[in-house]
């Protein structure tokens, strides 16, 4: 039977082409809806590395000031807020701070054997963090060990915490990068002292990237930090956050500073992530609701123009529910031809690598579209293969 | 030629059939008082005019249809105790049509009409229904053709393909409705030397509607209808 519906279906391919074109390109849609809900919920499901409950993002712009003075008044400042009742901990940062966009990227070639082969790891996160940023976003520390003391030995490689997507990307087999060298872009060379889990600071839908943290102790004069986190006690509020402001504002008379809670400003970064996901969502639900119809449509019209087709198959024995299992397996056989055209193209983005995609998500996506379009066939048929069934051949025959 | 035996039942027996459209303004008596009896290995005509209700005994002696009142019976048992899959299954296996006007697919090859009734008949496989279609298009003579498409035969071609379709499952019963209707009369000819030599040589029961005198004249009985009831 099915060998008979795959050849009349084929058969009346001409006939069907415009179907199967409608549901080639739903199901484009659908794999591009698929792929990018796949790879958010992936996203999702890997850990976020830190938590942003209680802790707030400080920005402050020292205005007019020289940058060795500012680096002298932030000093003062930390010192002011560390004593600030209700403040738990205060860590130093660059602008990357979590859920702000802001980042700074990376890329390396880099060698597992001195004398091996160079790949390249490309879309690493670095961070230059204060030693404080372990406690204040509470990062998990998996291998070795974060910054400390014991990092401001003289002449030694300056020490360099990675996460576990970075040691998996540097060592795929599994050994680990404790104590290895990394060069990075500066040529200088950093000696890997720990692991943390994750710090994903582009937000938990954003697709996870490597990360590597450097250390900004105290006595840095290089970099002038762009932010602190600050964590709070619980339950604290525009109290604490006015005499922060105020704080800063007594240290350094020209600096101006905001506080944004990382809870506001996860809310604020999650809604925006996934607004554009959302909208294409509706949109790919009126389309498949126009395809639904289509189709449905499509094989109410042929039931009536097959009338006398199916009478003659119940005079040569169907029974009715064989009739009903010939219009949902003719449906999904033309599904079928729509998905076969769409698979091919789908195909396309996991082997020519397009949009740095992952290939996992590729394929649920496209598992998803095509259950998604044999459900709705399915669904669309059902009504129609009924009337099928119920046609009285004596009728069907005589109408001729 | 195979004869029925005193005590065989007739594959075909009638009682006080009455079959009647109804609609919502007007009701039509198509068959009234048919008492009938098509004994195995008989080839039956029907004639009578337009409307007198002869496609409709078809319908009903092909278990297409069922009668407003009286009995229809199969090899000796009413079909009024068969469930619809079993009525199926009975016109599958028993009953093989041939219409008027074909009522082929046309979307599928011959060899797929021919293959069509077996499709529908549990346990025959795929090599199995192409080596009955092949078998049944060889005996009427179109096994060059296999390949071709209705709409690619002549209006004999296509009845044969249509007698094929109904040899195919090799059937006791075979019920023709008018099936040189739409011949001219050598085609019909050629189809009616078809449908005899069925009858003749394999036993098969024939029952067919015709307007034509001369075609009824070759069968072994002829029954009239006029006006819904049965004349002679």
């Amino acid at each position: 039977m099915i060998r008979h519906v795959l050849t009349l279906m084929w058969n009346r391919r001409r006939a069907n082409a415009l179907l199967i074109l409608e549901i080639f390109l739903a199901f484009l849609v659908l794999f591009a809806v698929g792929t990018i809900g796949t790879s958010l919920w992936q996203n999702y499901r890997e850990p976020l590395g830190f938590r942003y409950d209680n802790v707030w993002q400080v920005n402050y712009s020292p205005g007019t000031q020289p940058k060795a003075e500012a680096l002298g008044t932030l000093q003062q400042v930390l010192a002011r807020l560390r004593a600030t009742p209700g403040v738990l901990g205060v860590a130093v940062t660059m602008a990357n701070t979590p859920f702000s966009f802001n980042d700074s990227r990376t890329a390396i070639d880099f060698a597992e054997r001195p004398d091996g082969p160079k790949r390249p790891i490309s879309n690493i996160n670095s961070y230059a963090v204060g030693p404080e940023l372990r406690d204040v976003v509470g990062l998990e520390v998996t291998a070795g060990r974060w910054f400390d003391q014991r990092d401001a030995v003289a002449g030694a490689h300056p020490p360099l915490v990675i996460d576990e997507q970075m040691q998996r990307a540097m060592y795929p087999a599994g050994e680990s990068a404790l104590g290895k060298l990394l060069t990075l872009n500066d040529k200088q060379q950093w000696r890997i002292v720990g692991v943390v889990r994750a710090y994903r600071t582009d937000g938990e839908l954003k697709e996870p990237l490597p990360a590597i943290f450097g250390p900004l102790s105290p006595a840095d004069t290089l970099f002038l930090p762009q932010s602190l986190l600050v964590r709070v006690q619980p339950g604290s509020g525009a109290v604490l956050e006015k005499r922060v402001t105020d704080d800063i504002r007594r240290i350094g008379p020209d600096w101006t500073s905001t506080v944004r809670t990382l809870s506001e400003m996860h809310e604020s970064q999650f809604k925006q992530v996934i607004t554009k996901p959302l909208l294409l969502s509706v949109m790919s639900v009126f389309l498949l609701i126009n395809v639904a119809l289509g189709l449905f449509g499509v094989l109410w019209l042929a039931i009536s123009a097959r009338r006398s087709e199916l009478g003659v198959r119940r005079a040569m024995g169907a029974p009715a529910g064989a009739i009903a299992r010939l219009i949902v397996g003719e449906t999904l056989a033309l599904t079928t031809f729509g998905l076969v055209l769409g698979l091919l193209v789908a195909v396309q983005f996991p082997l020519l690598g397009v949009f740095r995609e992952r290939t996992s998500v590729y394929l649920t996506a496209m598992g998803l579209a095509a259950s998604g379009l044999y459900l709705l066939a399915a669904g669309c048929a059902l009504y129609p293969s009924r009337l099928a069934a119920g046609i009285q051949p004596a009728v069907a025959l005589r109408e001729e | 030629m195979s004869l029925p035996t005193p005590s065989e039942p007739p594959v075909i027996r009638l009682a006080n059939i009455e079959k009647v459209y109804q609609t919502k303004t007007i009701e039509t008596v198509a068959l009234s008082e048919v008492n009938l009896t098509i004994n195995r290995g008989e080839f039956v005509s029907v004639m009578g005019p337009s409307g007198c209700g002869k496609s409709t005994l078809l319908s009903l002696m092909g278990l297409l249809d069922e009668p407003s009142s009286g009995t229809i019976e199969i090899d000796g048992r009413p079909v009024t105790t068969y469930s619809d899959k079993e009525l199926a299954g009975l016109r599958n296996h028993k009953i093989g049509f041939v219409f008027q006007s074909y009522h082929l697919i046309n979307d599928l090859s011959v060899r797929d009409n021919v293959e069509l009734p077996l499709l529908y008949r549990p346990g025959v496989g795929g090599a199995e229904r192409r080596r009955r279609a092949l078998a049944a298009l060889d005996q009427v003579g179109l096994n060059a053709r296999t390949g071709h498409f209705p709409a690619q035969l002549s209006g004999g071609q296509r009845q044969r393909v249509a007698i094929a379709r109904a040899l195919a499952g090799a059937p006791e019963i075979i019920l023709a409705d008018e099936p040189t209707g739409n011949l001219d009369s050598v085609m019909g000819e050629e189809i009616m030397t078809l449908l005899l030599g069925l009858n003749r040589d394999q036993g098969t029961t024939l029952v067919m509607v015709t307007h034509d005198e001369q075609q009824a004249l070759k069968t072994q009985r002829l029954i009239r209808f006029f006006d819904g009831r049965q004349v002679a």
